[in-house]
């Protein structure tokens, strides 16, 4: 038995180390000169530019008969306004405040962790909060982060088109 | 089959502009949330100057009103009427300021208000819910 469970150790570590030595250098090992989103955060949006982009986001979806969930949250990714719109599906609900909360918080679109999981960085979904799916996206004025809005309800593409009516209604 | 009414977008718009409306007369900045009979979030407005905590404590007000078809306030009232065991209720908060939506009858959602105190809360939501006559 005890001969057996060494030569099994030995195996496992003999495997784990041609692993390692075939392993090709990690493009996440590049350090860039800059960093990414070095985005500020800015005031937080104001109830009426939140309506506004949710009035655009609902206008876009109403015109493709398309039911969604639209949430915009402030510059701490706290909500602000929420709409449902009529047929909208109810997990959904959770899913737009989500999104729109992982856009302020990581100021970035919500699909760029939906590619870098498509591209196999699974580690992304290891971070805090995230969600991997595109129709989150970042409210920016004057090169600050005052919000972000996110859609849900549809497929992701259809989501994301909906967001951006929304989110492109109030930039500045 | 029975047939029942439920609140769309349009209605949740109005309710809430009309809240809105009643909280801005008295200078009052709250946060306002509409939810249909199963507790679902259908509309938010937090106004300029209400907290995220407003934000969440509406929601949730809101929630108990829709859910137990009574206003929030009775469940305060029967708390303080020394009925502690209410406190461990599930889902349920316990705080003035959520009105159950009743239409025909029925109950179809609810609305809570956070952001003031508790009585004027319920006067706002009260307010927004008037619009639908």
């Amino acid at each position: 038995m005890k001969a057996q469970l060494r030569v099994a150790v030995a195996c496992v570590s003999a495997c784990l180390a041609l692993a390692a030595g075939a392993q090709q250098p990690s493009p996440l090992d590049a350090v860039p000169e800059k960093m990414p989103n070095d985005i500020p955060y800015g005031t937080p949006i104001s109830l009426e530019r939140a309506q506004a982009a949710i009035a655009a986001a609902v206008g876009e979806s109403k015109r493709r008969d398309w039911k969604l969930n639209v949430a915009v949250v402030d510059s701490g990714g706290r909500l602000v306004a929420f709409a449902r719109m009529d047929g909208a599906q109810l997990g959904s609900i959770a899913i737009s405040e989500h999104k729109a909360r992982a856009a302020a918080m990581y100021r970035r679109e919500t699909k760029a962790f939906e590619t870098g999981v498509q591209a196999g960085n699974h580690y992304l979904l290891t971070l805090d909060d995230v969600i991997a799916s595109r129709g989150g996206i970042p409210i920016l004025d004057g090169g600050r982060l005052i919000g972000a809005i996110g859609c849900s309800g549809a497929t992701g593409s259809q989501d994301e088109v909906v967001c951006r009516a929304g989110a492109d209604a109030v930039k500045r | 089959m029975k047939t029942r009414p439920m609140l769309t977008l349009d209605d949740c718009r109005r309710i809430s502009a009309a809240a809105e409306a009643e909280a801005k007369r008295n200078n009052w900045n709250v946060c306002i949330a509409i939810l249909d009979d199963g507790g679902h979030l259908l509309h938010l407005a937090r106004m300029d100057g209400a907290s995220p905590a407003n934000a969440r404590i509406a929601v949730e007000k809101g929630r108990t009103a829709a859910e137990s078809r009574r206003s929030s306030a009775v469940w305060e009232e029967r708390i303080k009427a020394g009925r502690n065991s209410m406190l461990g209720m599930p889902g349920i908060t316990p705080v003035q300021g959520g009105l159950p939506v009743i239409v025909e009858g029925i109950c179809v959602g609810g609305v809570g208000v956070s952001g003031v105190q508790s009585h004027e809360d319920e006067q706002i939501a009260a307010a927004g819910i008037k619009v639908l006559g």
